[in-house]
């Protein structure tokens, strides 16, 4: 592992009980201050690869290691390295916006005043202020997703993991997001891993990406390499498509291969 | 103790369970006191009377009724996700099984520690005085953990509610099966005096007797305390090693 990797994964393999593929050699390597997107239709194994990443699971086979450390063995040293943002909103309902951030800097070691300042800092990163004395359960679904953001990031990690972060977020808010994650990445190094469904998304904020096709990875490089081999514009105009349109043509290239 | 300290909170917040145990403990010991009582002034009985004899029927369901409280808030983290949130922080896991756990504890000591007052209101006898107000606290402490340990541990390494209740109604009958109404001498069925001599509970309630009105020998004080011991110990390392294995 270089000194600039910050993720390695070599030949992760994981099926589920019932004998479905998850992952299927997955080899990755993630450098740091990367804003990395993992893309690919649902159940390709995004979200496993980012689960077995950050500890939550054990691949079958295949090593990785995550900021320097083996995910399994480290995972309490991991854990003060890396933030995650799951699928779901991990909050306690019956706790306020504030209390929950506090609570999560002094899991992380925190004494009490720098849990309180901490505690504010992120919430007027995230617009989160006004909000701050609610209780979780009566917050809107994209105000829980941004609660849910912050708890991820009270110790400043190396390494953050979204996995589709801006679900239940309308438009305005969700640029505001990408504008406070974007201040993260350049002004507190965080690498970026994450998944999204929305592609203008991806193509707007990754500068690297990885394609996941039911559990391999069909490509790995920048959004650019990647439109330079599915260049499709719908308009005729060579160089002009999306990464959406490169996208769909590379998937419409996959469905014909596979009739 | 962060943990330990959110942990009482909730308790607190939500105090229906040890308050309806306690409600209930000193309800069973008024009832049964009143309806059975008259049998008191049997020898078998001692100086203590009915009452004394009945008390540590109520410290046991007390606890019975606070045990639920473990399993129930690990149900509420794994359903609301907030489990994994502390999965994802760096303290080690068993805490997160630790923690509810010792919230029981406070709840079920402190709810002893009022019906003790309540017992000791209404003249049941304590033979050694302090030291058997904290022998008793302690019998029902260990209880009280074996319970909440147990059903926090099925709860962990099956993630459904009903972990918590499976181990409450598992334990009931085995009250029932003991001294717990009657002293073995005046048990007249058979297998009945048999199953409790067999019944390590019988052993627990025998040993509380020792202390307050002292109807019970030393030995099965001895034999009461070793039980709770060994079932606490078995309970807490069957529940902290569940988090080895929990799915988030």
């Amino acid at each position: 592992m270089s000194e600039t990797e910050i993720v390695r994964a070599r030949g992760i393999t994981k099926r589920y009980p019932q004998g479905t593929r998850a992952l299927e050699s997955v080899d990755l390597v993630i450098h740091q201050k990367a804003r990395f997107v993992l893309l690919g239709p649902n159940g390709a194994g995004k979200s496993t690869l980012i689960r077995i990443l950050s500890s939550l699971s054990r691949a079958d086979s295949g090593q990785c290691r995550v900021c320097g450390l083996d995910p399994l063995r480290d995972e309490r040293q991991l854990m003060e390295r890396i933030g995650v943002v799951t699928q779901d909103n991990d909050l306690d309902p019956h706790a306020t916006g504030e209390d929950l951030l506090r609570f999560q800097c002094r899991l992380f070691g925190m004494d009490r005043g720098s849990s309180t300042h901490r505690a504010q800092e992120l919430m007027e990163l995230f617009d989160l202020s006004e909000h701050a004395r609610k209780w979780v359960k009566t917050l809107s679904g994209g105000n829980q997703r941004k609660l849910h953001c912050a708890l991820a990031l009270v110790h400043r990690p190396q390494l953050l993991f979204l996995d589709e972060p801006t679900v239940g977020m309308d438009p305005e808010v969700r640029a505001r997001f990408w504008e406070s994650i974007r201040r993260i990445n350049h002004e507190e190094c965080t690498t970026l891993v994450l998944t999204t469904q929305y592609l203008e998304e991806a193509e707007r904020h990754a500068d690297q990406l990885a394609l996941l096709q039911a559990g391999r990875i069909a490509f790995r490089g920048t959004p650019a390499s990647f439109l330079r081999l599915y260049d499709r514009p719908n308009n005729g105009t060579i160089g002009r498509s999306s990464l959406e349109q490169g996208y769909l043509a590379y998937l419409g290239e996959v469905n014909h291969a596979a009739r | 103790m962060l943990l330990v300290e959110r942990a009482i909170l909730r308790t607190l917040r939500r105090p229906a369970a040890p308050l309806g145990g306690l409600g209930m403990s000193l309800f069973f010991l008024a009832v049964y006191s009143a309806g059975i009582g008259g049998v008191g002034f049997l020898p078998q009985f001692g100086d203590g009377g009915y009452l004394a004899f009945l008390f540590p029927m109520s410290l046991v369901s007390l606890a019975m009724g606070s045990a639920a409280g473990a399993g129930q808030s690990l149900y509420d983290d794994m359903v609301s996700g907030y489990f994994r949130r502390l999965y994802l922080s760096p303290l080690h896991r068993w805490t997160f099984v630790a923690a509810p756990i010792a919230a029981d504890a406070v709840a079920t000591g402190l709810g002893s520690l009022g019906i003790l007052a309540a017992g000791l209101l209404f003249g049941v006898p304590v033979r050694f005085g302090a030291m058997s107000v904290l022998g008793l606290l302690l019998l029902s402490l260990l209880w009280g953990v074996t319970l909440s340990a147990f059903s926090a541990g099925v709860m962990i390494r099956t993630g459904r509610p009903e972990g918590a209740r499976i181990v409450t109604s598992t334990v009931f009958p085995l009250v029932f099966l003991s001294t717990t109404f009657m002293p073995r001498e005046l048990i007249t069925a058979h297998w009945l005096r048999a199953v409790s001599w067999a019944n390590p509970v019988t052993y627990l309630l025998e040993g509380m007797r020792y202390l307050l009105a002292g109807t019970a020998p030393a030995e099965y004080l001895l034999i009461g305390l070793a039980f709770s011991f060994a079932s606490a110990g078995a309970a807490l390392a069957y529940a902290l090693t569940g988090t080895r294995r929990v799915l988030v």
